[in-house]
Order: C-alpha cells, then structure tokens, then sequence
C-alpha cells in the first residue's frame, strides 16, 4: 500500500471513529441532561398535567400516571424564562390530587408573565379544576368532566379486624389528639368534628382562590362547590371554562391574543438514564424492604384530596 | 526493476509559513464542523431555532437551566477535537489540513520520533473551553505572528513547532 493511501485511510478511519463516539456522546448527554432538547423550539409550550397531581415523584404510585408538582413547576418557570415562547398551554387531564401539590401548581401558573391557557381534554377535576382556574382562559370539551371543587379525606379503619385476630391496640399517647386517623382505633365523634373543621377550612380555602382566579364571587362559586363534577358544556354556562371547545380553539386564543402563528413545542420531564435506574432500584428496594403486609401497619395513611 | 541511485534532492526543514497554517487551520475546522460535530447539530436546533433574535439567543444562553447543559455539550465537542489532533498527529504528524498543505508537526527534540503524547496534548490545549486554557484562544495565534519560528504560546510551551521541507533547488 502506498504511504499515501495510507494516510487517507487512517485519516478517514478517525473521523469515522469520532463521529461515532459523536453520535454516542450527543445521545447520551440528551438522555442525562433531563430536558427533551427536540422540543424546546417554537413559541407555544404545551405542559402536560396528568393523572394524580401529588407533591413528589415517590408517591408511591408505582404503574399510576402522576404530575409530580416540583417537575410541573419547573417546566413551567422554564417556558415562562425562554424568551421564545409567547404562551403557555396547559393540557389537562387530571383527577386532581394532592392538595398542597395543586396549590403550588396554580400559584406557578399565576406568577407566570406568558399568556396561560388551559386545555382540559378527558378530566380536569378538583385540583387540576384548581390550577385550571389560575390560567387566562379555560377551553374544555363538550363532554369533559371538570369542577367537583370539593375536599375529600380518607383512610382505613380496620379495629375489628385486630380484634378478629386476638390483638390488642395499646393506646400510648401525650398529647390527645396525638393518634388522631389511627387505623387501629375508632374515630371518636370530637375527632371528626375536628377533621370535618380542616377540610371545610381546605374547601373555604379552594372556593376563594377559584373565585378569586376566575374573577367571580365567592358566593357564586361556593353554590357550585359541592363536589359535583360538570360537563364541559354545563361549566361554560355556569362560567367554570371559558370555552368550549379542543385544541383549535386554544391555537386560535393564543393566536389571537398574542398576534403570533402558534408553533407548539411539548416541555416535558424526560427522565435520565441515572434517573430511570435509580428509581428501579430504589423502588426495588423499598418494596423488599417494607413488605406488602407491613403496609398495613402505616400509620399516615391519612389523605387530603382536592 | 532496479531504479538508478540519483543524488536526492537537496532540501531542508523550516518554519511552515503562517497562511499554510492559517489554512491547514481552517480546512480542519471545517471537516470537524461536517463530521465530527455533525451529531450535535440536532441538539443546537432544538434549543436554539435559526429565527432566535441576538437578545432571544443571548438570554437562553445564558440562563441558568441550559448553563449546565451547554457546559456538558461543549466539553465532550473539545474532546472529540482534541481527540482528532491528537490521533492525526501522533500517528502522522500530520491532520488533514496538513495533509493538504504539507505540513507537518516536530518536537523540537525529538528527532526522527516525532512528537511525545504530552507535547501533542500540550499544543491542543486551546481546545479546552474552560479558563484558563481560553486565555489561549486570543494570546495563542498572536504569538505565531510575533516569534521568529511562528510557533503558537502552546506549541512553545509544549516544545513542538509546525515545518515544511523547503527544496534548495527552487
């Protein structure tokens, strides 16, 4: 061979090996970056906001879709941050969830400087109503459920079983109230009344931030907030949403508003390798570790739900 | 075939001129830019589409939720540029650029070996984005034009110097 032909063949040999370790390298760092870099173009930003809304992504709903509300937040501030995108576009399709998590969530999309609109398409109800409410403009089919602006607590009583089983509960406490929502005792009449108060007081709360997002009365609101859900159809005449309506409608409001071609781009949280793997093994771990029986034993099983 | 035993043509070895290397530069940016930055292309256009306005780009940029991220990308690019000059020269002293403009890298001691591995790493440490190696990328070439033998402020503190054959006969 001569040295010439050599040279090329080395040379091409090398730029063939750095493009692939090019390739490697670029597919590698979008998945460890966090964040879908093929969509972060354009001037609508679409977040998504399914399943339960809950306060962290271990919840445990393990095969439940959940919005997690530090991930939604961060999308949001993400695309109110980009100079490039003109509105936010959020697309509902959430049974609500956590309370708390729900009030971050609308809180975020308040403090927004962007046009905000949300999407609600199968379900926006309760605490995704919720952060709904604290957007611009609220589009929903005709036949999506939303409202239910109501609280709801829950959580297992199971005393008689205990004593089906020869087992005794050891009251042990300082401070009376201090095993209130035990599983293992009776609620007595006090503590229910005391419960009932927080919820109504959590209810008070949600019925004054949608009337004060939605810009009606209280008293107006407080007729509707009985946990009822309403179609989509139903909402718009009582004022709920502000349209009817999918997802032309929300390009042709953003359109409208903004005096812009909507281009919409999805921010969304990809997951990383790392991330993907920790939570394998750390929910791995977590169920060896706790049982399925000991579930049973867990004392704050207790739920507040909007 | 027996060939004659002709004199060899009287040359010598100097300082390659400065628009040879300016060029052999150039042609090497552009075949990285075509190949071995070809993969991150894509990555480029998601987060900065061509309409982007000089303000709209600056302040992506510069936020803090690509900083990290732009700081990755780049590194793992001066890497694979590092790699490219690295490889070239170490096996041939020579990158494509030079190849085309025949020229060559030389240790300044390091007769008929060529060029040891810390020296070649040495004189492409300007690839390096972070301080203080990007005080190179100004300081770096103005040396070329101010030292007798052309050689960069890397390629002096790595004892390496870019030469072409002269041919007496010309």
């Amino acid at each position: 061979m001569e040295k010439s032909d050599f040279r090329w063949g080395y040379a091409i040999f090398v730029l063939l090996l750095l493009s692939i370790l090019g390739f490697m390298a670029a597919g590698i760092l979008s998945l460890f970056v966090g964040v879908n870099v093929n969509s972060l173009g354009g001037n609508v930003a679409l977040i998504p906001i399914g399943g339960v809304i809950v306060g962290t992504d271990d919840s445990g709903f393990l095969f439940e879709s959940v919005t997690a509300s530090p991930d939604a937040i961060e999308l949001i501030e993400k695309a109110d941050k980009n100079p490039g995108i003109k509105a936010i576009v959020l697309e509902i399709n959430s049974p609500g969830g956590s309370a708390v998590a729900s009030e971050e969530i609308a809180n975020a999309v308040r403090k927004t400087n962007k046009t905000t609109v949300a999407w609600i398409r199968e379900v926006g109800a309760s605490g995704a109503y919720w952060i709904a409410s604290a957007s611009d403009h609220i589009v929903a089919n005709k036949v999506s459920i939303t409202g239910s602006i109501g609280v709801i607590a829950s959580y297992l009583e199971f005393p008689g079983l205990l004593e089906d089983y020869n087992v005794t509960y050891r009251r042990l406490v300082s401070g009376k109230y201090k095993d209130m929502g035990s599983p293992f005792k009776e609620m007595t009449d006090e503590e229910k009344a005391i419960f009932q108060q927080n919820l109504d007081l959590i209810r008070d709360y949600f019925v004054s931030e949608v009337a004060k997002n939605r810009n009606l009365s209280k008293k107006d609101v407080d007729k509707v907030a009985n946990g009822l859900f309403y179609l989509g159809i139903q909402a718009k005449e009582l004022g709920l949403v502000d349209e009817v309506g999918g997802k032309d409608e929300v390009i042709a409001y953003v359109e409208k508003k903004e005096g812009i071609k909507a281009e919409i781009v999805e921010y969304k949280k990809e997951k990383g390798l790392l991330e993907i793997l920790g939570e394998i093994f750390s929910r791995q771990s977590f169920f060896v570790g706790r049982g399925i029986g000991s579930s049973l034993l867990d004392k704050g099983n207790l739920r507040i739900e909007t | 075939m027996k060939r004659l035993n002709l004199p060899k043509e009287r040359t010598f070895i100097g300082p390659a001129l400065i628009w040879k290397r300016v060029a052999a530069f150039f042609i090497d940016i552009t075949v990285i830019n075509l190949v071995v930055f070809f993969p991150f292309r894509k990555l480029f256009r998601g987060i900065m589409p061509q309409d982007y306005s000089f303000a709209e780009a600056y302040g992506i940029l510069s936020s803090t939720s690509y900083s990290g991220f732009l700081t990755s990308v780049s590194l793992v690019m001066s890497v694979l540029v590092i790699m490219y000059f690295y490889m070239m020269e170490r096996k041939m002293a020579q990158t494509i650029g030079k190849m085309i403009m025949k020229v060559y890298v030389a240790g300044d001691n390091s007769g008929n070996n060529g060029p040891k591995a810390w020296q070649l790493l040495a004189r492409n440490a300007v690839f390096i984005p972070m301080f203080p190696f990007i005080l190179l990328w100004i300081l770096d070439p103005l040396f070329m034009f101010f030292t007798k033998t052309n050689q960069r402020l890397s390629e002096i503190l790595g004892k390496t110097r870019v030469v072409e054959t002269y041919s007496l006969e010309q």
